[in-house]
């Protein structure tokens, strides 16, 4: 049940700003900008300085939102995928 | 797991409106894409791109004074550049009006003007905006 864990820099090292419902993201440490759609940003919240796998990622988020999906742990497990590759999460 | 989106509140049951929906989507939408300037990179990465003259689409057009692609053996016009350019000698070429090596300067100046008109989507553009960025 448990899957790798992640966690993701404290919010100050990124400066986020929403555009239209996408949100550009410059990540300080690496200097790089990326944009991400929902989920991803609500991950990268949740991971803040805090580490997590999908299952408590899912919960923490679920604190906020209403989750719609049909499997959130793997779609969550997907975006984790892709936010390690950005270089936005790691391994904890 | 199934259930943490179905947590009662407090009314019991009822789910305030206030609490957004988040769709987590299909597991192969993607949702990050990192911006990368070619200058992010490294500056490595403009001394080595390179931009064709012409674009391959148009091998063995020539160039026109003011930078047009034109009918191979045109008047006046400039052969191909036999080699791609690389991002130094572009940026020399550019910024210094230096030849690159072999290049008679009314060639070159030819050659600079093709690249001032290079868009997006056509080949070597991507090399000449990086040579605009500031370092």
């Amino acid at each position: 049940m448990a899957g790798p864990r992640f966690i993701a820099d404290p919010p100050e090292a990124a400066k986020a700003v929403a555009l239209d419902g996408l949100t550009a993201l410059y990540h300080r440490p690496s200097g790089l900008t990326h944009i991400l759609a929902p989920p991803a940003p609500q991950i990268l919240a949740a991971l803040a300085g805090k580490p997590g796998d999908a299952a408590e990622i899912a919960l923490r988020i679920a604190a906020e939102f209403e989750l719609e999906a049909e499997d959130a742990e793997a779609a969550i497990g997907a975006r984790l995928a892709e936010l390690e590759a950005a270089g936005l999460v790691r391994r904890a | 797991m199934s259930d943490v989106d179905d947590k009662p509140s407090e009314e019991g049951g009822f789910r305030p409106s206030r609490r957004t929906v988040l769709v987590l989507g299909a597991a192969a939408a993607s949702t990050v894409v990192t911006i990368r300037p070619a200058l992010a990179q490294t500056a490595g990465s403009v001394m080595t791109c390179e931009i064709p003259i012409p674009a391959p689409s148009a091998a063995g057009s020539f160039i026109s004074d003011d930078g047009s692609v034109v009918a191979a053996g045109t008047p006046g016009a400039h052969p191909p550049l036999a080699r791609p350019l690389k991002g130094e000698e572009a940026k020399q070429l550019l910024q210094s009006g230096i030849a690159p090596p072999g290049v008679d300067s009314r060639s070159a100046q030819a050659y600079a003007q093709y690249i001032r008109r290079l868009q997006a989507g056509m080949s070597g553009f991507t090399c000449f905006a990086s040579l605009q960025m500031p370092r």
